[in-house]
């Protein structure tokens, strides 16, 4: 009880459409905060569109997502980026933008600031790109940096949709870690993972989508299979609620 | 020498439509290039042209009602360009069409009434005034309505700066910071009608988007940083603005394309010339050695 009064992102019977096809029903569950928790399923499967409501990006059709988290501590990296790459920006200046939260939209940056963006860019092995353009990084490098924005936004809630998708190995050890970090300092983080090795490394609970449902499971019950969409076989019925 | 650059550069402007005319230019040259950078930066380039046409019916009407009175007819601008974005916005979001196809829509029927009403009530001189100005025909009070046009958007531009950037740069991020990003998106639209009206009087509806635009897609040819973009723009619209004044008192030239024609050949010359992206920058192409780039 004390779990889940503790939580800060509730999803209450969700019943979730892209425009008339539904896409998920009764999805229950309280999402950890210090926890990182995996969305896993086939493509289509509903976790984007998950991820989306949590967002408040889509309103659901019936039941509701409860988060208490200030709407300007939550971030969100989408699989298709809105990001501008061809905008002139630095590195330092796109994590900079991070601290609009703290900052507001019209106060300049202090010494403090620039501090704080050095010291992200330095855990996150960025440093070196401080002034490069966003357009000539690899997809790793901006993964980082944006990564270091969310960190110098200070997120509590952070939702990732396949961050590790076309990223250097190099970048995923570092994201992992710094991940790690960030739900042992209280973030609650959701993460859209599709491979094993990942998920085994990251979570710490499960929620699986399938058939329109979602359901949640044991890291520990995925380990011994090779890929998510294969331990779904079976059809998700009825309300889940609770973590395994 | 110096007898010859008093006359081609100081003695002009004994005239005081010239000083007149200038200090207009200028003014504008502060305003309009700093938008045109953000509509380069946003891929809507083309909206700075719907916008001028959309404007058009306004200032015709404000013609038709009090003659050529430049605040009745800025008023009328600013109205009919507000209410042209706001439409356009409502079919675009009806529809899901493109906003930018909602505004060709509305922008060429806005183009046919503004042309159609101006006929009604004046002649093809004043036809011709409207759509491409008179710089030179500017009065004191036309000059205060320009100067504090422009004053108020590099004011605005300054307070929306860090939200307009965010905004060009990731839309989402600015949305899950406040849940009053789309005033961003308001305001600028606005910023963009009041600079145009500001502007036709000068180099006319169909021209003025010329200063906004030319100087921002010159500078693109010389920086890769926002700063740098808006500063180039700015210094290359002052220097068109006021060339393009001289040019058409020496040569006798219409005013109005004797500015856009030079901040055109500014463009072209960047485009030829500039340090980034140009056609010399391609064959003078250089890399930085690897243990330099890491040592940086």
């Amino acid at each position: 009880m004390s779990e889940r009064s503790s939580s800060r992102l509730q999803l209450h019977d969700l019943h979730l459409a892209q425009g008339r096809r539904t896409v998920l029903e009764h999805v229950d569950g309280d999402i950890k905060p210090g926890a990182i928790t995996a969305l896993i399923g086939a493509n289509g499967a509903g976790k984007s569109t998950l991820i989306q409501a949590i967002m408040g990006e889509l309103r659901p059709i019936s039941g509701k997502v409860v988060c208490t988290v200030d709407k300007a501590r939550r971030a969100w990296l989408p699989q298709q980026l809105a990001l501008d790459l061809t905008f002139p920006m630095s590195v330092e200046e796109l994590v900079m933008t991070g601290s609009w939260p703290s900052h507001g939209a019209m106060k300049g940056y202090c010494a403090a600031h620039y501090r704080k963006g050095r010291e992200i860019m330095a855990r996150l092995g960025i440093s070196h790109l401080a002034h490069r353009p966003l357009g000539e990084l690899s997809g790793g490098q901006r993964q980082r940096a944006l990564i270091g924005r969310t960190l110098m936004q200070e997120a509590e809630l952070l939702l990732l949709d396949e961050p590790f998708a076309n990223v250097d190995s190099d970048t995923v050890d570092i994201l992992i870690r710094i991940l790690r970090q960030m739900a042992d300092e209280g973030v609650t983080i959701i993460i859209v993972l599709h491979d094993m090795d990942h998920l085994r490394r990251l979570a710490d609970e499960v929620l699986m989508l399938n058939g329109g449902h979602g359901r949640w499971v044991a890291p520990s019950a995925l380990n011994h299979q090779h890929a998510p969409a294969q331990v779904v076989p079976f059809t998700l019925g009825g309300r889940h609620a609770g973590t395994a | 020498m110096l007898a010859l650059l008093d006359a081609w550069f100081i003695a002009p402007f004994d005239y005081g439509f010239m000083r007149r005319a200038v200090v207009g230019g200028l003014a504008l040259s502060l305003a309009a290039p700093p938008l045109g950078v953000f509509l380069v930066l946003r891929g809507m380039s083309l909206i700075g042209d719907a916008m001028a046409h959309a404007i058009l019916p306004g200032v015709a009407l404000g013609f038709l009602l009090a003659g050529f009175s430049l605040p009745v007819m800025s008023v009328g601008g600013v109205l009919f360009g507000v209410m042209v974005a706001l439409l356009a916005g409502a079919v675009s979001k009806m529809g899901g069409q493109r906003e930018d196809a909602a505004m060709a829509s509305f922008f060429i029927i806005s183009l046919a009434a503004g042309v159609m009403l101006i006929s009604m009530g004046g002649s093809s001189v004043d036809l011709t005034h409207v759509l491409f100005g008179s710089i030179l025909a500017i009065n004191s009070t036309a000059l205060l309505l320009i100067a504090s046009i422009s004053t108020l958007i590099v004011i605005t531009l300054a307070i929306i700066f860090r939200a307009l950037v965010v905004e060009c740069l990731d839309p989402l991020f600015l949305r899950g910071q406040s849940s009053r990003s789309g005033w961003v998106h308001s305001v600028f639209l606005g910023l963009l009608v009041l600079n145009l009206t500001a502007g036709f009087q000068t180099l006319g509806t169909l021209m003025a988007v010329g200063l906004m635009m030319l100087p921002a897609t010159a500078a693109r040819f010389w920086s890769k940083r926002l700063e740098g973009l808006i500063g180039i723009a700015v210094v290359l619209a002052m220097l068109a603005s006021t060339g393009g004044l001289l040019l058409s008192f020496h040569l006798d030239t219409p005013s109005g394309p004797s500015i856009i024609l030079l901040a055109g050949v500014a463009y072209l010359l960047s485009a030829l010339f500039g340090r980034y992206h140009s056609l010399a920058a391609k064959l003078r192409r250089k890399t930085t050695p690897l243990a330099l780039e890491q040592s940086h």
